[in-house]
């Protein structure tokens, strides 16, 4: 792999699991809610983009809908889809605590995942959808890499906007409030369950067009590409940056696909070097597994909002 | 005559089988708009589970409150809060994470808190009021050269006054403070005896818990007796200081000295 492509490679996805990591900081580090099927918004999102842009079902294909709709319609769906299926999951869940909610947030991912693997009439079970349509970036001069790479990079950087009003103004100053103290901001009539409500269903939406984009990018969806792996690759990268600044998640992020991509570019002269650099890159995961249960991060808030 | 802002009615509250308030029949008593109660009692009376009662922090076991003629059952305590009622509570809450001007910013009810203003940036030109408000209660009550500092440089009488100039930017119509002066400086007491006199000037209706009684009996008009969870009286300071179930249940070495 020459380093151009590896470059564009990195910041690519880079940029794609920022957004992601960049919505859970809002998540978790602000708002206190501890989302472990973070997999299923960006899964949502990138089923709902194929589903909106392949073509309707004909001769022997199994699923039941394609609407045939130009990129940007898809990509709106999918910000769409990740909204709705966090409404869903966030009613009934955001008043659980701690890691109740991570369990259920968890569970709801898992049930996403079955029901799309055994489910063929909406996208195909496990073969997936593939040859999802890509808008042309000729039209505007760009090779489908670089294009891709700009399109992670404006869509990171419009998270990240987001992110920053948001947090930045008396709504930020509440949420805050909230995850620091339920009860007191509740005594001064803050509607703790609304704002949790709508940080949840906010932050999701990003990450429904971060799984559209992730679409494009490899023209396929299946539920192999959509496991409980992601939601922990995410949540690490999150730990590694230190999960209070925007800066700092994206550093985080870019830090540990820089680190993977790194790892998987490089070249063995036999297989069994490949073989162990998979397993030092098991070990590396694992100890940046250790190092997450070290710091505890989960049982932090959950130690607050006791009872008055 | 001014009327009753709050009724609290047959009241109780078991945790398991400990009846912290109302024994078997229930804590009855009322709230004058504009009067300054004194909620007093031996420790485990059941004070504070009252407050917590009245603000919609626990769920009574029995019984109801009816705030200003809204009954208060399944309303939730945000909700309760937004009726006008402000509360202060006996271990001091802060936002640890929040600056001790943005503590008391919390309590505004700010044009930046729905999404919309948010997102449309509606809210900046109502900020700079706020903060002349947030500063001027943290003048109030003492704590203006510590604005910009981070809340756990505070100490436990300091998060107290924090907590009541957090209530007074809201502006509440009954405010409800559980042990003001626990913990508070001497001197600081006096600047605390002032602010709620001048609230009970302005007609805002106050109950206050506090075991320090001869700070109580100096401002308040009314005082509520609680002993177990039950009333034991209510009057004036002058006819609880003198009342002989008082004296004998609770007053008695106090008073002697
Ligand atoms: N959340 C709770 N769970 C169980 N028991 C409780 C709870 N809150 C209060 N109690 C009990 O209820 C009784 C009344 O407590 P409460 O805190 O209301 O008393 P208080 O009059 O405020 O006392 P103090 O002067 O010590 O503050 C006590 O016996 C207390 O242990
Ligand atoms: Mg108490």
């Amino acid at each position: 792999m020459n380093f151009e492509q590896l470059f564009l490679t990195v910041l690519t996805y880079g940029c794609l699991f920022s957004v992601m990591t960049v919505c859970l900081n809002l998540q978790y580090a602000r708002g206190g809610m501890i989302n472990f099927g973070t997999v299923a918004y960006f899964a949502a999102g990138a089923y709902a983009y194929a589903i909106f842009t392949q073509e309707p079902p004909k001769g022997l294909d199994q699923y039941l809908f394609g609407f045939d709709a130009p990129w940007w319609i898809g990509f709106i769906a999918a910000g769409v889809a990740s909204l709705l299926f966090a409404i869903i999951t966030g009613w009934p869940t955001l008043r659980l605590r701690g890691e109740y909610l991570a369990l259920t947030t968890f569970a709801f991912a898992e049930v996403l995942h079955s029901f799309l693997l055994n489910e063929r009439r909406i996208g195909n079970g496990s073969v997936g959808l593939s040859n999802v349509d890509r808008p042309d970036f000729s039209a505007i001069g760009l090779s489908e890499n670089y294009g891709f790479m700009l399109s992670a990079v404006l869509l990171l950087i419009l998270t990240s906007l987001l992110c920053r009003r948001i947090l930045a103004s008396p709504y930020g100053r509440a949420v805050d409030a909230v995850r620091d103290d339920e009860v007191a901001a509740e005594a001064v009539g803050k509607d703790v369950h609304r704002l949790r409500f709508e940080i949840f269903v906010i932050s999701a939406v990003p990450i429904g067009f971060a799984g559209a984009l992730y679409a494009m990018i490899t023209t396929l969806v299946s539920p192999d590409l959509f496991t409980a792996e992601v939601t922990f690759f995410v949540w690490i990268a999150l730990v590694l940056g230190g999960e209070h600044t925007i800066k700092g998640v994206i550093l985080g992020t870019l830090a540990l696909v820089t680190f993977e991509e790194v790892v998987r570019s490089l070249h063995f002269e036999t297989v069994r070097a490949a073989e162990i650099a998979a397993s030092v890159e098991y070990m590396m995961t694992g100890l940046i597994f250790v190092m997450i249960l070290r710091w505890q991060p989960f049982t932090r808030f959950a130690k607050k909002g006791a009872t008055p | 005559m001014s009327s009753d802002l709050l009724v609290v009615e047959n009241l109780r509250k078991q945790f398991g089988g400990l009846k912290a308030v109302g024994g078997d029949d229930g804590l009855s008593f009322s709230v004058k708009e504009g009067s300054f109660v004194g909620l007093i009692g031996p420790n485990g009376a059941g004070k504070s589970t009252t407050f917590n009662l009245i603000s919609g922090v626990l769920e009574p076991t029995a019984g109801r409150v009816v705030l200003a003629g809204t009954d208060l059952a399944n309303v939730r305590s945000s909700d309760i809060a937004s009726l006008g009622l402000g509360r202060t509570f006996q271990t001091p809450r802060a936002f640890m994470s929040l600056s001790v001007l943005d503590n008391v910013l919390v309590g505004a009810k700010s044009s930046g808190e729905n999404l919309r203003s948010v997102l449309l940036g509606g809210w900046r030109s109502s900020e700079p009021a706020l903060i002349e408000k947030a500063k001027a209660a943290l003048t109030r009550v003492g704590l203006e050269d510590r604005v910009t500092e981070t809340v756990s440089n505070l100490s436990g009488g300091e998060l107290r006054m924090l907590e009541v100039a957090r209530q007074l930017i809201r502006d509440p119509k009954i405010l409800l403070l559980d042990e003001p002066t626990a913990g508070v400086d001497p001197s600081l007491q006096g600047k605390l005896s002032k602010i709620l006199t001048d609230l009970h000037k302005e007609g805002r209706t106050l109950i206050v818990v506090e075991h320090n009684l001869h700070f109580l009996f100096s401002i308040a008009d009314q005082i509520i007796v609680l002993q177990q969870g039950e009333l034991l009286s209510s009057g004036t300071p002058q006819e609880i200081k003198t009342d002989p179930k008082v004296v004998a249940a609770y007053l008695g070495d106090e008073h002697a000295a």
